[in-house]
């Protein structure tokens, strides 16, 4: 019974840490704008934490740089079970523009395993609520 | 002032057939690297050229050529200087443009250049595990990318 | 005692990882540190194997909030390599998306100077705005980040004539909010009191240390390229570069409502005097050796590129240096002889294109050695209480 009220909460209401990993920081406005008054992410009853160890969910922008790599699996690890992975954008899917250079991992999911990637080059903040919508139906 | 007179004062303070006007509001000048300090305090306090917007650094192959752009309210002017690859070493330019640090910084982690005299010596750009002695904008430095894994999927 | 105090780079709402490191006494700042090289992606060694038309691409995505900047002042000296000429109309076009990207740029900047004071109504009300200058660039470009509007020889797309009346009344509307955000400013004490007097920086200070855009300008340096070494057409438009004297954030703020206006009058004169004509001419492939050096009046400071040829289809190198960048000498220097209560505001109001509003800060305990992580939220929960026990300063002038 309880199980069924938590996990109940947890697809209602998913708590997300945003996570910039050497993006341009495009869709990392892209992810601040889906709070503003227009799309209003809030209403659905998400809410962005400060914090790895509230959230249920990391948003993840941008190739991962050398120097992030080791601070990036420890976020993750910090990060309480069960957890969820969306890349978001074309950086953390494969690299951009940015595959090939020499400080560049080439993708998220070189580092922490992935379990959702939305496409865009900046992404809509549509196309995130989207992305986190479909992977709240797969709970 | 305008070009014209910059380009006067300048032949006066530099070696005249080294100045260039390729473009309106764009000269530049060359000087060897051991006059260069002295150059450019000449510059700041007859020419009013305090502001660096950024230093270059070229590989030419057998040399390194640094660039410094400098600007004020009508054009920029550039000074360039030639170092031997084999020796690379350069003074700084701290002493007299304090705002000129982080770039000089730059220049000793992308090419291995050694600025005498920079207060602040440590790599700026390169992350805590890099392996000493790869200069990555050097010709000769080539990345290897490693291959690629994909999770669940084909090899 | 001094403490050591780590900020970053873990950076939950907002824009890149950075990390400062802070020594400080009590709660004034002693000495101030920062470690770069977080987000740095060797654009320049890429630069070097892609061609020209893919380097316009590959500049853009240097920064996405000034990414026509970059990929403007890239075309701007490309052109000159490849020694062709975009028409009038397609210069006309390309800085119209400059200055609505400045627009954007400030309106987003003015939100988050309201997060950081505490004041997330106001946040709220620009962001909001914003979405109107997001609209017009959507249906210029069709993105509204990353416009891709720039090509070798003017611009890619056209506007038509119901457009340029749909981007008039857009400014009409852009501009009555505007003169509220200015109201607020004038009669609001809480928030003028917040902002005045902190992150000094004064005139010599900002010349030693060689800062830019907005920062020099609140200072009383009045440098502005657009004014200085004017390319393309800003000779013939008017308009004025704006200052304040106050040498603090207060100053920083008005520089850049100041700026919104100026902006709004340059967008109206542009498309009135829309030229009519072809919007790009066709470009070469290879460039002959020569050099170049590109300046650009982005919306945080002056943005150069320098790009050398060498006959075939790639560029021989190419150098970027943005204005942030430029900005953190100044930084470090405003950040000494502050207080940790003022760090937020410090560092948002050299509008960072590197920095977070929320980060945890380690405290070390340098006697026990013992760890505190507060989180920034908690941090700047912290300086606003502060200052609210503090009293008012009543008389503090919105300096218009």
């Amino acid at each position: 019974m309880l199980e069924r009220v938590i996990r109940w909460s947890r697809k209602k209401s998913p708590w997300i840490l945003h996570l910039n990993s050497g993006a341009c920081n495009a869709c990392d406005i892209e992810v601040v704008a889906a709070l503003t008054p227009r799309f209003d992410v809030e209403r659905l009853g998400v809410l962005l934490k400060a914090t790895p160890r509230h959230a249920d969910v990391i948003v993840a922008t941008g190739p991962v740089t050398r120097q992030l790599k080791d601070r990036i699996i420890r976020i993750y690890e910090q990060t309480p079970d069960p957890k969820f992975v969306i890349a978001v954008g074309a950086c953390a899917m494969s690299g951009c523009v940015y595959r090939g250079a020499y400080n560049i991992c080439g993708g998220l999911d070189q580092v922490i395993p992935v379990n959702v990637y939305i496409p865009g080059c900046p992404v809509r903040p549509d196309a995130i609520l989207d992305g986190v919508v479909k992977l709240l139906n797969t709970l | 002032m305008n070009d014209e007179q910059k380009i006067e004062k300048l032949k006066s303070m530099a070696d005249p057939a080294a100045v260039a006007h390729p473009a309106p509001h764009r000269i530049f000048v060359g000087v060897e690297p051991g006059k260069l300090v002295a150059l450019i305090g000449r510059m700041k306090a007859e020419l009013d050229q305090w502001y660096v917007a950024t230093i270059s650094g070229v590989d030419k192959g057998e040399s390194y050529e640094i660039l410094y752009h400098f600007g004020d309210t009508s054009g920029s002017i550039t000074v360039r200087t030639k170092i031997p690859k084999a020796d690379p070493r350069l003074p700084s330019i701290c002493g007299v443009i304090p705002g000129a640090v982080l770039y000089e910084r730059e220049l000793q982690d992308m090419f291995g250049i050694v600025v005498d005299g920079i207060p602040d010596p440590r790599p700026m750009l390169m992350p805590d595990d890099w392996p000493a002695g790869n200069f990555p904008l050097r010709k000769e430095w080539k990345f290897e990318r490693p291959a690629e894994v994909i999770p669940g999927g084909k090899k | 005692m001094k403490f050591n105090i780590p900020i970053g780079p873990q950076h939950p709402a907002l824009k890149e990882p950075i990390s400062i490191r802070l020594t400080v006494e009590g709660e004034v700042i002693q000495d101030a540190d920062l470690r770069l090289g977080y987000n740095h992606r060797g654009v320049e060694k890429l630069a070097e194997e892609k061609s020209w038309i893919q380097n316009i691409y590959l500049t853009e995505r240097i920064c996405g909030i000034c990414s026509h900047s970059h990929s403007t002042c890239f075309v701007q000296g490309a052109e000159k390599l490849l020694e062709i000429e975009p028409p009038r109309r397609g210069l006309y076009l390309r800085y119209l998306v400059s200055e609505l990207e400045r627009i954007h740029s400030h309106l987003l900047w003015l939100g988050v100077a309201g997060h950081e004071a505490g004041f997330d109504t106001f946040f709220m009300y620009t962001w909001r705005d914003r979405e109107v200058v997001m609209d017009l660039l959507e249906m210029i470009s069709g993105n509204r980040v990353h416009y891709a509007i720039n090509t070798l020889g003017g611009v890619r797309r056209d506007l038509d004539e119901d457009l340029r009346k749909k981007i008039l009344e857009g400014l009409v509307v852009l501009k009555k909010r505007s003169e509220y955000y200015f109201k607020i400013g004038a009669s609001e004490p809480t928030f003028v009191g917040r902002l005045a007097g902190v992150g000094r920086l004064t005139l010599q200070q900002a010349k030693d240390f060689c800062a830019v855009g907005p920062m020099a300008r609140a200072s009383g340096l009045a440098r502005d390229i657009r004014k200085d070494d004017p390319y393309a057409f800003y000779n013939e438009v008017e308009f004025d570069v704006a200052t304040a004297d106050t040498c603090d954030v207060l100053g920083r703020t008005v520089v850049r409502i100041k700026e919104l206006f100026e902006s709004y009058k340059i967008c109206e004169q542009i498309l009135r005097k829309l030229p009519d004509g072809p919007v790009a001419v066709k470009a070469p492939r290879k460039a002959k050796p020569n050099e170049v050096v590109s300046r650009y009046e982005a919306p945080r400071g002056e943005n150069i590129h320098y790009i050398i040829s060498n006959g075939t289809e790639k560029p021989e190198r190419l150098k970027v240096r943005a204005p942030t960048l430029a900005n953190y000498p100044a930084t470090i220097e405003i950040l000494k002889h502050g207080f940790i209560a003022d760090i937020p505001l410090i560092f948002a109001a050299i509008d960072p294109c590197i920095c977070c509003a929320e980060r945890s800060v380690e405290m070390i305990d340098a006697r026990s050695g013992e760890e505190r992580t507060l989180r920034f939220s908690d941090l700047r929960r912290m300086a606003n209480e502060r200052r609210r026990t503090l009293p008012l300063q009543r008389n503090v002038a919105w300096p218009f």
